[in-house]
């Protein structure tokens, strides 16, 4: 009955009900405020704690698939980098009318007094003691020593290596010899002979092992102070030594080509 | 056999630990030479006959992978083993000091004494040779006597691994 004589007071006009409206309004107002201050303190704590347990899963995971893609990246720079080294190679293969095999360096030299490199190819390769190894930049060494599947390279910065070159401005004979970490020396190189700075060194082709012409190295000091013959200079070679990873074994070493009546004589004992 | 055999193995590991991961860092100065830390480490456990036929062979196989063919390793280790032999009961070489110089002053010794052999065996002296006493021999002593009390503790813990399993076996 209360009810509808509030409804059919509100119906009428809205004077006195105005007072209850606000009356009800204020006291469920806080009780509503308190509800929903609650309800989104709980809510918060849910969002931010409770479910963060999966939040943290996910963050591992992405974690995780961030670090896969990180590797894969590498992985396709990596081979980016091996396809333009062996694109290079190859290039240079073509260009170059000598016989060669690619080798891939697996070692280097275990005492730090000689330098010397392990490639993956051997005598079952045609691989020979004495047999020249260049890259595309230049001379790298000669063969060492070899066994069936690998051989060992001596690299032209050994000690123990010497390679019969030529100064190619001035044309002057010198012996590449190594001097470690990376550096090379002309021995016997007349002082007589003009030799400057930034001089390109190229092999002259008479040792019989490697072709003429192949770039060696850059004149990077000369010294005519001593006394003597000779003069000193030293050279860096235009290989990296110590990033080499891709090498060319040369398999035909130059031999003086016997003369026609030998060959003549070889040829008639065949025959018998 | 088995006492001759796993430290070959153990040998060739290192060797190629030395040749490719060691080698791979871009200052080759500061690779120590971890073969000779394990010849070291035999004389502290093998007789000399014994170890001296291991450094012997260890000697021979650094020779092997590396561009020298007058096999100075294949001499100098044994030498190396004996004289450490020599000198392992005058000596304290317990903690970090000791083994640093031990290791120190014995692949000083040895690059002294190699590049000595180089030179005299050379048709003409390389006069080269000597500044790299400063630039390549003193950095790789150093950091091979750094490296030593850490592989001498591995070494130490593998052996006795290495002792401890026919024992559990037998059980």
């Amino acid at each position: 009955m209360f009810a509808l004589v509030l409804m059919s007071l509100r119906a009428k006009q809205r004077k006195g009900v105005e007072f209850f409206d606000a009356l009800l309004m204020e006291i469920c107002s806080p009780l509503e405020k308190a509800s929903t201050v609650v309800i989104k303190t709980v809510q918060k704590t849910f969002q931010e704690h409770v479910f963060l347990v999966n939040v943290e899963k996910e963050n591992r995971m992405l974690k995780q698939k961030v670090s896969e893609l990180q590797e894969e990246n590498h992985r396709m720079i990596e081979v980016r980098l091996a396809n333009e080294r062996l694109k290079q190679l190859l290039r240079f293969r073509e260009e170059t009318p000598l016989s060669m095999v690619g080798a891939e360096v697996i070692g280097q030299d275990p005492s730090s007094w000689f330098k010397s490199v392990t490639v993956d190819k051997g005598e079952r390769d045609g691989v020979k003691k004495g047999m020249a190894v260049i890259s595309p930049a230049g001379v790298i060494g000669q063969i060492l020593k070899t066994t069936p599947d690998y051989a060992t390279v001596l690299l032209i910065t050994d000690y123990n290596s010497a390679v019969d070159s030529i100064v190619q401005r001035t044309r002057a004979k010198a012996i590449v010899a190594g001097k470690g970490e990376n550096r090379c020396q002309l021995k016997y190189l007349l002082r007589t002979e003009e030799v400057a700075v930034g001089d390109a060194v190229v092999t002259s082709g008479l040792g019989g092992n490697f072709p003429k012409g192949l770039m060696v190295g850059e004149v990077k000091k000369v010294d005519k102070k001593g006394h003597g013959v000779f003069q000193y200079a030293e050279l860096a070679p235009s290989v990296d030594m110590t990033k080499l990873e891709e090498v060319f074994v040369i398999m035909e070493p130059l031999r003086p080509s016997p003369p026609q009546e030998e060959k003549v004589k070889k040829g008639k004992k065949n025959r018998k | 056999m088995r006492r001759l055999i796993l430290p070959l193995l153990v040998g060739i590991f290192f060797l190629v630990f030395q040749t490719t991961f060691l080698s791979s860092f871009p200052i080759q100065r500061i690779r120590p030479d971890v073969l000779l830390i394990f010849t070291l480490y035999l004389a502290f456990v093998f007789s000399p006959i014994f170890g001296g036929v291991l450094a012997f062979f260890l000697g021979y196989l650094m020779d092997l992978f590396s561009g020298n063919t007058l096999g100075f390793y294949t001499f100098s280790r044994p030498l190396v083993f004996l004289t450490a032999q020599l000198l392992k009961e005058r000596f304290y070489l317990e903690g970090f000091p000791f083994q640093f110089l031990f290791a120190f002053f014995f692949s000083l010794s040895e690059g002294i004494f190699i590049s000595m052999l180089m030179n005299a065996l050379q048709p003409i002296p390389l006069a080269s040779l000597y500044p790299s006493f400063f630039t390549c021999l003193f950095p790789q002593s150093f950091f091979t006597g750094l490296a030593t009390p850490l592989f001498f503790f591995l070494f130490r813990k593998g052996s006795s691994f290495v002792s401890r399993q026919p024992e559990q076996g037998g059980r």
